[in-house]
């Protein structure tokens, strides 16, 4: 008999999503990183089960534990099929001792366990940072090729590939499926920050921002980097890292447009921002300010933090942040750090100083196609009222996106060049 | 009222992310409460089996056919027509993920 209320029991949102993440990197554990294949067609096969067992009607009171019943129990038939036979699979079981173990490691915190270790695989600073990323979606967060391939906007082909030889890559290497310890963590540390920080900005900086897999690719870094949080409890970097992603997703849903840049905080709703997770981001910056190593997360966190504390735009505590962007740059020799600096000078000198460092910088091979700095030069030239000026960079700025939003936003400012009458347009300083 | 067979071919499943899956569930569930009474009975089937050709061999623990051809499952609803039927089978999530044969059964005689 089915229970009254079992009416209410709903598909939580990503269920099959989760579940799978969570599995593949359990049934690795078990059949060892060169059989990751092998884990990911077990756990396509158990969700292949459930829709066909749900289908009529019958969804069970624990859908989760209903998944990973059933995983566990096509696990112990594939153990039992390979036992008999003499191939590599065969000889990699041997250690594998009966069922005692296969509930071992379903238990919940080691499917901890087990995802961390394969945070460290998926990662491994021998395999490209491209690859980490597809793979880490793959395996980890339950992607399919075709939602990896929009959330990294990169085609499904390249994908496939990608994920492809970074397997191959792993088997060659012999990559154990073990957190790292000892000198080898470092490194090995490193090399999931960065990775995880990529994901992140892929998601939180794509264009496509309509496509609501962008947020997801976000909420995966975070659930990511609390798992590692979890476990290194010495490591202020993790702290900062994730600081950093909880600061910044906090303004996720007030940025109705499409922009990336420090110029859009301007027009945001502060209202919209998510308090939650600027609290949780204030806590882990807390935790994040101790020992002696100061990285580019701790900056990065402290800038967003102080964007996140101001009561508006026009409080905003510009000096700091410059002070913080400058940091940056000595530890971060990147163009996209030096071009917030120049922005930054509008607030902390002139709109005129602003300009001219914009000048400067403009002639640097890696922002040559980089749509954000004519735009911005466009809008600041505008606000000081050269509209002849704002006008030409606008127009460069539309030859260098394909962006229909971005196409449209600058199209917006193109047609207030027109008109000297209305000079400060929509960027005009609305806070008061 | 006749009654009809929607036979579906082909391993589309093999493909689709935890995702897409779990959509396909609840559309098929709305699916399937839509058709109400027209429903009658729907099954999957095993990817193995025997395949009988004449009385000296049988092949078993297939896949004997293509992926394409290998029947996942069957699905028999009531409709007044053909034309209904197909438009029944048009609305199905699983089309397109499986190609889908329509027939109709042979009416039993009447007593």
């Amino acid at each position: 008999m089915e229970a009254p209320d079992s009416s209410t029991n709903q598909l939580v949102d990503h269920l099959f999503r989760n579940e799978a993440g969570k599995l593949v990197a359990t049934l690795t554990r078990i059949f060892g990183t060169i059989h990751i294949d092998l884990a990911e067609d077990i756990v396509q096969d158990t969700l292949i089960t459930a829709l066909h067992h749900w289908s009529n009607g019958n969804i069970p009171e624990n859908p989760a534990a209903w998944i990973t019943q059933v995983a566990k129990r096509k696990v112990l038939n594939e153990l039992k099929r390979t036992k008999s036979s003499k191939n590599h699979l065969a000889n990699v079981l041997k250690h594998v001792e009966g069922s005692n173990h296969i509930e071992e490691v379903f238990l919940s915190e080691e499917i901890k366990d087990s995802q961390l270790r394969m945070i460290f695989t998926c990662c491994h600073p021998q395999l490209p940072v491209a690859s980490q990323m597809a793979l880490t979606l793959k395996t980890l967060c339950g992607f399919g090729i075709s939602e990896i391939s929009k959330a990294l906007l990169t085609r499904e082909t390249t994908i496939n590939k990608r994920l492809y030889r970074a397997k191959q890559k792993i088997r060659a290497l012999e990559i154990s499926f073990e957190v790292p310890s000892g000198k080898d963590l470092e490194k090995r540390l490193n090399s999931v920050c960065l990775a995880l920080y990529l994901l992140f900005n892929e998601g939180y900086n794509s264009s496509h921002r309509r496509a609501v897999i962008s947020k997801d690719l976000c909420l995966e870094a975070i659930r990511l980097t609390q798992l590692l949080v979890q476990y290194f409890q010495d490591q202020p970097k993790l702290s900062a890292l994730l600081a950093l992603m909880c600061l910044h997703a906090a303004r996720f849903e007030a940025r109705t447009d499409h922009l990336g840049a420090i110029i859009i905080f301007e027009d945001q709703d502060r209202s919209l921002w998510n308090k939650e997770l600027i609290s949780n981001g204030m806590h882990y910056l807390t935790k994040a300010s101790v020992g002696k190593q100061l990285t580019e997360y701790h900056l990065e966190a402290g800038i967003a933090a102080e964007h996140c504390l101001s009561k508006s735009f026009a409080d905003t505590d510009w000096n700091s942040i410059y002070h913080q962007y400058e940091k940056l740059y000595q530890l971060k020799q990147n163009p996209i750090v030096l071009l917030n600096l120049a922005i930054i000078k509008s607030q902390t000198e002139s709109i005129e100083s602003s300009l001219r460092a914009l000048e400067k910088i403009s002639g640097n091979q890696q922002l040559k196609d980089y749509y954000l700095l004519p735009m911005t030069r466009g809008i600041l030239s505008l606000k000081s009222g050269h509209h002849t000026k704002a006008r030409d960079f606008f127009q460069e700025a539309l030859k260098l996106t394909r962006s229909p939003q971005e196409i449209a936003f600058i199209k917006s400012k193109l047609k207030l060049c027109g008109d000297p009458i209305n000079p400060g347009g929509a960027f005009s300083n609305r806070s008061e | 009222m006749k009654e009809f067979l929607m036979i579906l071919k082909g391993n589309g499943l093999a493909t689709l992310s935890p995702e897409e899956m779990q959509k396909l569930l609840q559309q098929y569930k709305q699916w399937v409460a839509d058709l109400g009474d027209q429903y009658v009975t729907g099954q999957r089937l095993e990817n193995h089996g025997a395949l009988l050709e004449n009385k000296d061999s049988i092949v078993t623990d297939g896949p004997f056919l293509e992926p394409k051809e290998i029947i996942a499952g069957y699905f028999l609803i009531r409709a007044e027509d053909q034309a209904e039927a197909n438009n029944i089978a048009l609305s199905s999530p699983y089309l397109g993920l499986y190609t889908i044969e329509v027939r109709p059964l042979v009416q039993p005689l009447m007593h």
